[in-house]
């Protein structure tokens, strides 16, 4: 059955700068949980989990279950919803300076815990909502109000970092692609396990390497990559280091997928913690430290 | 004099000796004997930061009346496993303390056990503690028969029970008669045991913690029982971590606690801020220890008090409530998840490493929860807001997945769906609704025994305290005339008139608290404008013993 997008509006104004790349992620993310529920995924199990930042608006903006978190702390808060409730379909959402700077410790044991959630970096290289410094992943040399020199040190490659971190499956998108993002949202829910999708997300304002990347963008599907391959794929996670040199080729799609236990089976949830009912006599508990 | 008074009415023993050579574990075993036989025991364990040697000690204090807190020297015996425990307690010894160590410690009186010949009879080393409980056991007349069938269910292996008839054999069994005293139900336990069991009974889902001293034990005594009662106990890569994830499982439905010191609580403010924000509900188990920053890490305080009131920014409201003994933690850890998923709030349970890691004997009239544990859900058809706007500021909580309905918690200042507002009329109506939760919240802590008076409640001289220093305070309050115990339960919302009423006609209001600075004092001059200066506080990480009461008062 057709699914009406527009269930998944809200009348929140929309405050992002016009043509932002976040639109971009927004619409293939609702065009995703469209997809997604037309294939029979219940809609209010949909749950979204966001940082701060300009990327964390999207909680205001799709009409799905949604906790708007702090900096950083994506990932704690989206892992335990699925351990509360093994039901729900958690989507994080986070930015780049959330993800990678602010809860980095988070995003490694997260690919370590391999719960069953997807993650969405809003990757613009850049703070911007607190208007334009650097952040892990911008490039060297990068000129923001707090490096007027230029950024000294090299840019971190999260999909190298997740693939050494053990994620299930790793893959980069485009913004401004929206079927292929869309696509790999879906498959990311698909995947049975912690997904990851680094987002590369021109920002008009701060940091737009719109140009940069459509110029030297590559999709791995259409080169035969094999995303079982680990070695294959960490070749390829290496190709780009996030700095805007203009040799690089940059290879969007899935890098690498593969099954592991989920952190839901090795903590053995099934149930929603919520239908459970505990009937719990205190008197009997206490029972094990009565002497006499 | 203040000795031979406290003495009349309690007997102590030390039983000391190196980390690893099993010194707590003769004391719990001890202190479980005891209680067998109809005694009311307390168990202080006083241990430094490091896994093996160094000097780690029990006082086992023990009475046919009640006895809530231990003594720090005159001890009737002291069982000293290695030298440097007869060295280390030797200025506190009485003239006629006894010692009981193995043979090659030297000791100033009492007996050496010749332990050679155990190993022979298949006794390790490692059960010299249990030999030494033998002879200790003859010394202080504890049937046998009873002693073994304590053995037999605390302490795994079958060379125990030689241990302690080897040395029990051997014991000279100088020291009297210890007869059964007719009575049941008697609990032995520590404060942290009573809070994992408050948390089962409060039908806890998830557990969730960063190890650290002295909140641990609860880690691991609830990931010991969480098969039996199906939950989860989680333990994540920090604090932060922690924190984020209780209230992402909060969010989702499930009953959570989260467990730690002051170190972790420090990385928990920011999220303590967005539970006031998200209204989220969040029960977190303080155990305070002697700071500031790393400070004294296995021993006692209760100076994180001025923290976990103010703890978060902005202004939201919270639950501070601080159990004095086993039975009050449990019956407040219950109060604590009411009140966290009642209304939708922080509850603080504020312990320490003194409540925490002491046994302690409750009687079984002491357990009266005054709350049923309940999961306050709605599930509405169609519409749902996420942050109604009501008369008493509490919102039905629902959950995702469980109605069509979207479910929404925000760390943004938003409107009644949880949709971020940056508008003035909307930002003020929350805000109210949040203070009018705080008033709804403080009328159902009224109805919670805030406050209790211990004593004659007519005195006119007053020691106000709150939390672990109950024991000490209670058991000096015996040889005090003209004195009550006014203890705070809930510091947060405070009972403002039941304590004003308490010290109105006072003579005298003294502050008894483990820090150096007497916090509940500020918290009584902010709350109530009632100011004292009278203070016994102590501050050398010890926790408080009667005798150290009684001597501060007096002096």
């Amino acid at each position: 059955m057709k699914f009406d997008l527009k269930k998944l509006d809200t009348y929140a104004e929309n405050t992002w700068c016009p043509g932002c790349g976040n639109f971009g992620i927004l619409t293939a993310a609702k065009q995703a949980v469209a997809e997604l529920v037309e294939e029979g995924y219940p809609l209010n199990k949909f749950t979204l989990v966001a940082g701060i930042g300009c990327h964390a608006k999207i909680y205001d903006y799709i009409n799905i279950n949604g906790f708007y978190s702090i900096h950083g702390r994506v990932l704690p808060t989206a892992i335990a919803i699925k351990l509360a409730n093994p039901e729900l379909i958690v989507l994080g959402f986070g930015g780049d300076g959330d993800t990678y700077a602010e809860g980095t410790a988070h995003f490694i044991h997260a690919a370590r815990y391999n719960a069953d959630i997807t993650m969405v970096v809003h990757n613009n290289q850049v703070f911007a909502l607190t208007t334009g410094q650097a952040t892990p992943t911008s490039e060297r040399g990068y000129r923001g109000k707090s490096t007027p020199e230029g950024k000294w040190e090299e840019p971190m490659n999260p999909v190298a970092l997740a693939l050494m971190a053990g994620a299930t499956f790793v893959a980069r998108g485009y913004s401004y692609d929206v079927k292929h993002l869309t696509w790999l949202i879906k498959e990311g829910v698909k995947h049975r396990g912690f997904a990851f999708i680094d987002v590369i997300q021109p920002c008009v304002t701060f940091h737009n390497v719109a140009p940069y990347v459509r110029e030297r963008m590559y999709k791995l599907e259409e080169v035969g990559h094999d995303p079982s391959n680990f070695e294959e794929a960490l070749k390829r996670a290496l190709e780009w280091n996030y700095d805007l040199d203009p040799k690089a080729k940059i290879p969007i799609g899935i890098f690498y997928k593969v099954e592991k236990e989920t952190m839901e089976e090795g903590y053995n949830r099934r149930i929603p913690y919520y239908k459970v009912e505990r009937k719990v006599d205190w008197k009997q508990v206490l029972a094990e430290k009565k002497i006499i | 004099m203040l000795w031979d008074d406290i003495r009349s009415v309690r007997r102590s023993v030390l039983i000391g000796g190196q980390a690893g050579q099993g010194v707590a574990k003769a004391a719990e075993v001890l202190g479980k004997i005891l209680v067998k036989l109809g005694y009311y025991v307390f168990n202080y364990r006083d241990y430094p930061s490091l896994i093996r040697g160094g000097h780690n000690f029990n006082v086992v204090t023990f009475s046919g009346d009640r006895v809530f807190s231990h003594d720090e020297r005159g001890y009737e015996v002291i069982v000293a496993l290695d030298q440097r425990t007869v060295k280390t307690h030797l200025p506190e010894e009485k003239k006629d303390t006894y010692y009981i160590a193995p043979k090659g410690v030297n000791i100033p009186r009492g007996e050496n056990i010749d332990t050679s010949e155990a190993l022979k009879e298949g006794i390790p080393p490692i059960a010299t503690n249990v030999i030494l409980l033998g002879a200790l056991a003859k010394y202080l007349g504890i049937p046998k028969k009873v002693a073994l069938e304590v053995i037999r269910s605390e302490l795994k292996g079958e060379f125990n029970e030689k241990a302690f008839l080897y040395g029990y054999e051997r014991g000279e069994g100088s020291g009297g008669k210890i007869g059964r005293i007719p009575r049941r139900g008697l609990y032995f336990l520590t404060g942290n045991e009573a809070i994992g069991l408050g948390a089962i009974a409060s039908g806890i889902d998830m557990y969730i913690a960063y190890p650290m001293t002295p909140a641990t034990p609860v880690l691991h005594f609830l990931a010991a029982r969480k098969k039996q009662y199906d939950f989860t106990v989680l333990q994540l890569e920090n604090e932060i971590a922690v924190v984020n994830a209780a209230l992402g499982a909060s969010y989702a439905g499930a009953i959570v606690m989260v467990g730690t010191s002051g170190g972790g609580f420090a990385l928990m403010s920011e999220a303590l801020s967005l539970q006031g924000m998200s209204e989220v509900p969040l029960v977190v188990y303080l155990a305070q220890r002697t700071g500031p920053s790393t400070g004294v890490p296995t021993y006692t305080a209760q100076a994180d008090l001025l923290f976990a009131l103010h703890a978060g920014h902005g202004e939201f409201p919270r639950v501070v409530v601080a159990p004095g003994d086993p039975a009050e933690a449990f019956e407040r850890t219950m109060e604590a998840f009411y009140l966290a998923y009642r209304y939708r709030v922080l509850s603080i349970l504020l312990g320490d490493k003194h409540l925490g890691e002491s046994h302690y004997t409750m009687e079984e009239g002491e357990f009266s929860p005054r709350v049923k544990p309940e999961r306050f859900l709605v599930f509405p058809e169609g519409d749902y807001k996420s942050y109604e706007i009501t008369e008493d500021g509490v919102t039905p909580r629902s959950v995702p997945g469980a109605i069509e309905a979207p479910v929404r918690a925000t760390s943004y200042e938003h409107d009644e769906y949880g949709i971020t507002t940056e508008e003035g009329p909307m930002i003020e109506k929350m805000m109210e609704k949040r203070l009018r939760k705080a008033e709804t919240v403080r009328e159902a802590v009224m109805e919670l025994e805030p406050l209790s008076v211990y004593g004659d409640p007519e005195a006119d001289r007053v020691i106000v305290s709150w939390g672990s220093t109950k024991g000490a305070i209670l058991d000096a309050l015996g040889h005090l005339s003209g004195w009550k115990f006014v203890k705070i339960n809930y510091i947060k919302p405070f009972p403002s008139s039941l304590f004003l009423h308490e010290v109105e006609d006072a003579r005298r209001v003294v502050i008894v608290e483990n820090s150096s600075t007497g916090q509940i004092g500020k918290v009584i001059a902010m709350e109530t404008g009632f100011i004292t200066e009278d203070k016994v506080l102590r501050y050398d990480a010890r926790p408080f013993t009667p005798e150290y009461i009684l001597r501060r008062l007096r002096g």
